[in-house]
């Protein structure tokens, strides 16, 4: 009995590491891609809806307070990314 | 067809707004519409949507940020306090950030950005924009009428809509396609699709609330867009491009009003000079009126011999306006 589970277990284990492998193989690069996409994106949402935080004039400031709440966090990482010098090593990352 | 046959002949008419430019009559010809219609038995509310209003001169009543105020049975006037609104909106705001994040206080940089989108000159004009959002969203009277800004204000809040609709469609595109990342780099890593996007939701919200003010100014049958002028050659031209820029945003325009107009009649008594002139000085911008907006004209109001403040004034415009006189 605690043999089969034991068996059972091992074989979940490593159903699990063939999977993050092949993960890790195929889909790894893809993912991180997307999310890197993603976090470029939310960072442009950011630009456009809350730019005037930057001196940039952006219409219409009244509803676009009402989107603050959700981006409090991103804000200052926003800001940094907007506002730091560009260089070469820019395009390694 | 006057005034009275154009509400008359149309039953799903629920808006009804005064257009022109300053001064020339807009609130009092409000003010006697609301009068009419709740004679009438009509439940009615007129708004002002101008910072400065004067609804408050008009019916002698401090209305001024007190919500819907009762002046005669069915009759109720509300001036919007923009001030007090863009105050509760700022602190609405800043709860939300506090509550949602667990916070002492708002950070600095996000108090201070609060505080600076606050002043933009645009924030008064989007803050009533809203209220009557509020206002026309309850549905609770048979008519609304709209004591409008003057023109170029008027053009101002109506191409503000299409802006903000340009808005919302652009960063609601981009919302979604990040929101289709998310769920790429969720089924790569095999997780469980995020849940539904907060902001997504919140740009719809406002999206329905610009849409809903936008196409309340351009319904054909639901609205009754109708011009103030005088018989004067300036204002006439004025009317005429204003006439125009609002056939351009898709207002449907129901008719030109007059007003100011001396009495003709006056001439058979014994009067000065100077007025028998300033009578007869009318004759042509009046035939000019008649010319440019043939068939349009849907009503003249004469020149009273005092300010119309007060109901029984109010009441003597009503009659001329709906013609009863």
């Amino acid at each position: 009995m605690a043999d089969k589970e034991k068996k059972e277990k091992k074989g979940f284990r490593l159903g699990k590491s063939l999977k993050e492998f092949v993960y890790g193989m195929a889909a790894h690069d893809t993912a991180r891609f997307a999310l890197k996409t993603r976090g470029s994106m939310e960072h442009l949402f950011i630009l456009i809806t809350m730019g005037d935080m930057l001196g940039i004039p952006i219409l219409p400031p009244y509803y676009s307070l009402r989107l603050l709440p959700y981006v409090v966090p991103q804000i200052s990482t926003w800001k940094r990314r907007m506002l730091r010098e560009k260089d070469f090593t820019d395009t390694l990352a | 067809m006057n005034l009275k046959g154009i509400l008359g002949a149309s039953p799903k008419m629920k808006y009804i707004m005064f257009g022109g430019k300053g001064g020339l009559g807009k609130t009092t010809f409000s003010a006697a519409a609301a009068y009419y219609l709740a004679q009438q038995g009509h439940k009615v509310l007129v708004f002002s949507v101008d910072p400065q209003a004067s609804l408050s001169d008009i019916f002698q009543k401090d209305i001024f940020g007190k919500g819907a105020v009762e002046i005669m049975p069915n009759l109720f006037a509300q001036e919007i306090n923009a001030d007090q609104r863009i105050a509760d909106y700022q602190a609405q705001i800043k709860k939300q950030i506090i509550d949602r994040y667990g916070f002492d206080k708002v950070p600095d940089e996000i108090e201070s950005y609060i505080a600076a989108a606050s002043s933009e000159p645009a924030m008064e004009e989007s803050a009533i924009f809203d209220a009557v959002v509020d206002i026309v969203f309850t549905g609770e009277y048979d008519y609304y009428i709209y004591d409008l800004v003057p023109l170029g204000h008027a053009l101002y809040y109506l191409s503000m809509s299409s802006i903000y609709d340009e808005w919302i469609n652009k960063i609601t595109e981009l919302r979604t396609e990040m929101q289709r990342y998310d769920q790429v780099a969720a089924r790569m890593k095999s997780e469980s699709v995020s849940e539904e996007d907060e902001i997504l939701r919140e740009l719809q919200e406002i999206r329905k609330r610009i849409n809903l003010s936008s196409s309340i100014f351009t319904d054909k049958e639901k609205t009754g867009f109708f011009f103030v002028l005088t018989p004067e050659e300036m204002t006439i031209i004025d009317t005429q491009k204003a006439g125009e820029l609002f056939s351009k945003f898709g207002v449907p325009i129901s008719g030109y009003v007059v007003n100011r107009v001396l009495p003709e009649k006056l001439l058979k008594e014994t009067i000065p000079a100077y007025l028998k002139h300033r009578i007869e000085s009318q004759r042509e911008p009046l035939a000019r009126i008649q010319d440019c907006f043939k068939g349009q004209v849907v009503g003249s109001v004469q020149e009273f011999e005092r300010d119309i403040t007060g109901l029984e004034m109010i009441r003597k415009v009503s009659d001329q306006l709906f013609g009863e006189a």
